[in-house]
Formats: structure tokens, C-alpha cells, sequence
């Protein structure tokens, strides 16, 4: 394509929809949860027997974290690309509201999450069956949802960027 | 990272100056779609549906396939300049 083609409206700055923010806030937010999580877990599940090891109160806490600051720093995420907006005086008329394109990308996010979230069932069942203990299978299934969290945005991510 | 291109090319942004010199804002604002989907469209980094295609083709005022083209050979096949 030439340039010559180009309108200078068109050089104005892209920001991102706020879809691809949270896509951001959700990545960053589940990162540090489920870093701080394991950070806290690990360590007691390498220092004393499994079934004594005190699990249920920090992933309560880390799923509760994970969804209170994907909200707040969603909305925040979006208070301030409007702002960002606002100072470089672009009108943000259909430039922060998701559409179609964000709905496609949401499906490929979601559909690629389920493949883990399935896998994981199977080790859930295979844990069951031979009786794990609870911890195995609590931890098993908070990981499958942290891989599939990652799996979701990375993927949300690269189609925004890349295409899809 | 380069775009993954798709195999659906488009003439958007040489249709957008032949008509009335539409900005992609312009554009999006009819389609209702954000900026960032026609931006999308143009680069071939996203093939809108069937329903939105016609949109844009309605919108140019142009048959279908003036406006989009589908590559059996490939996405290096640019049958648009």
C-alpha cells in the first residue's frame, strides 16, 4: 500500500480497546496471585507431610485477589485509556468499546483455555481414582486454571497483535 | 512479531480515499466497529465476517468481491497493490 493513500487522521495513535486491556490486567493480576500462591504453598508442602500442609485459606485468597483486581484494574484500565485519549485530544468515540473482532478473539482465547481446563479434568480423575490426597487434586485443578489463564491471554494477546 | 496474514486480501484503504477520503475512524464509525477492527481488516490481520464483508462492501458501494479477494496460492499471491 502507498502511502500516499494514508490520511492523516489515520496516523493517529491506536490505543488499545478496553477488551485488550483487561486482557493485559487479567494476565499481570493472575501472574502475581498465583506466583504469591505457590510462593507461600511450596515451601510448607516441602517441609512437612502433604496432608498437613494448610492450602485452602491462601488459594481462597489468590482467587479472590485474581477476580477483585481483574475488575478494579479493568476499570481503572479503562478510565485511563479514555484519559489517555482525553490529554492527546482524540475523540474516543469507537476507539474503546469492544465489538466483533473482540468477541472473535474472546471465542479463540476460550476455546484454546478449554483444551487445558479438559485435560486437567483427566488428572483430576486419574487423582480421585487412585486417592490422592485433597491437596493434589485443589493444586492440580488452581494450576490448570493458572496454565489456562495464561493460555487464554497469551493467545488473546498474539491475535490483537498478530491476527488471527 | 510480523502479522500472521490470512489469505483474504482487500482494497479498504484505496476504496476509503476514492470515496469521499473516509478516515478509518470515519469508517468505523459507520460499520460500528472500533478503529482497531479496520485498521485489522486493512492489514489482513483479521477477515471480518460475511455479514460485515457485505457491510463494507455495501458501504463503498462496490459488488463483493471488488472489495475483498480470496488467494488459493497463498497470502504472498497480493493480488491488490
Amino acid at each position: 500500500m502507498s502511502h500516499e493513500l494514508r490520511q492523516p487522521e489515520d496516523d493517529d495513535p491506536v490505543i488499545m480497546t478496553a477488551e485488550q486491556r483487561s486482557v493485559w490486567v487479567y494476565l499481570a493480576v493472575v501472574a502475581i496471585t498465583s506466583t504469591a500462591y505457590f510462593a507461600v504453598v511450596v515451601p510448607r508442602a516441602l517441609s512437612q507431610p502433604i496432608e498437613d500442609v494448610s492450602w485452602i485459606t491462601p488459594m481462597l485468597w489468590a482467587i479472590g485477589v485474581s477476580i477483585v483486581g481483574t475488575i478494579v484494574g479493568s476499570i481503572f484500565g479503562s478510565i485511563g485509556g479514555a484519559i489517555g485519549l482525553a490529554i492527546r485530544g482524540i475523540e474516543p468515540k469507537g476507539q474503546l468499546e469492544g465489538d466483533l473482532r473482540d468477541k472473535d478473539i474472546k471465542k479463540l482465547g476460550d476455546r484454546r483455555s478449554a483444551l487445558v481446563s479438559g485435560g486437567a479434568m483427566f488428572g483430576v480423575l486419574v487423582l480421585a481414582m487412585i486417592g490422592a490426597d485433597l491437596f493434589w487434586i485443589g493444586n492440580l485443578v488452581f494450576l490448570a486454571g493458572t496454565v489456562g489463564a495464561f493460555v487464554e491471554g497469551v493467545t488473546k494477546i498474539l491475535a490483537y497483535r498478530r491476527g488471527f | 512479531m510480523p502479522p500472521k496474514p490470512t489469505k483474504v486480501t482487500n482494497r479498504i484503504r484505496a476504496l476509503r480515499f476514492e470515496y469521499g477520503e473516509m478516515t478509518q475512524a470515519d469508517m468505523a464509525e459507520r460499520l460500528g466497529v472500533t478503529r482497531q477492527t479496520v485498521i485489522a481488516i486493512e492489514q489482513g490481520k483479521y477477515s471480518p465476517s460475511l455479514e460485515m464483508a457485505f457491510e463494507i462492501a455495501r458501504l463503498f458501494k462496490r459488488p463483493l468481491d471488488d472489495v475483498f479477494h480470496y488467494m488459493e496460492g497463498g497470502a504472498d499471491d497480493q493480488p491488490f497493490s
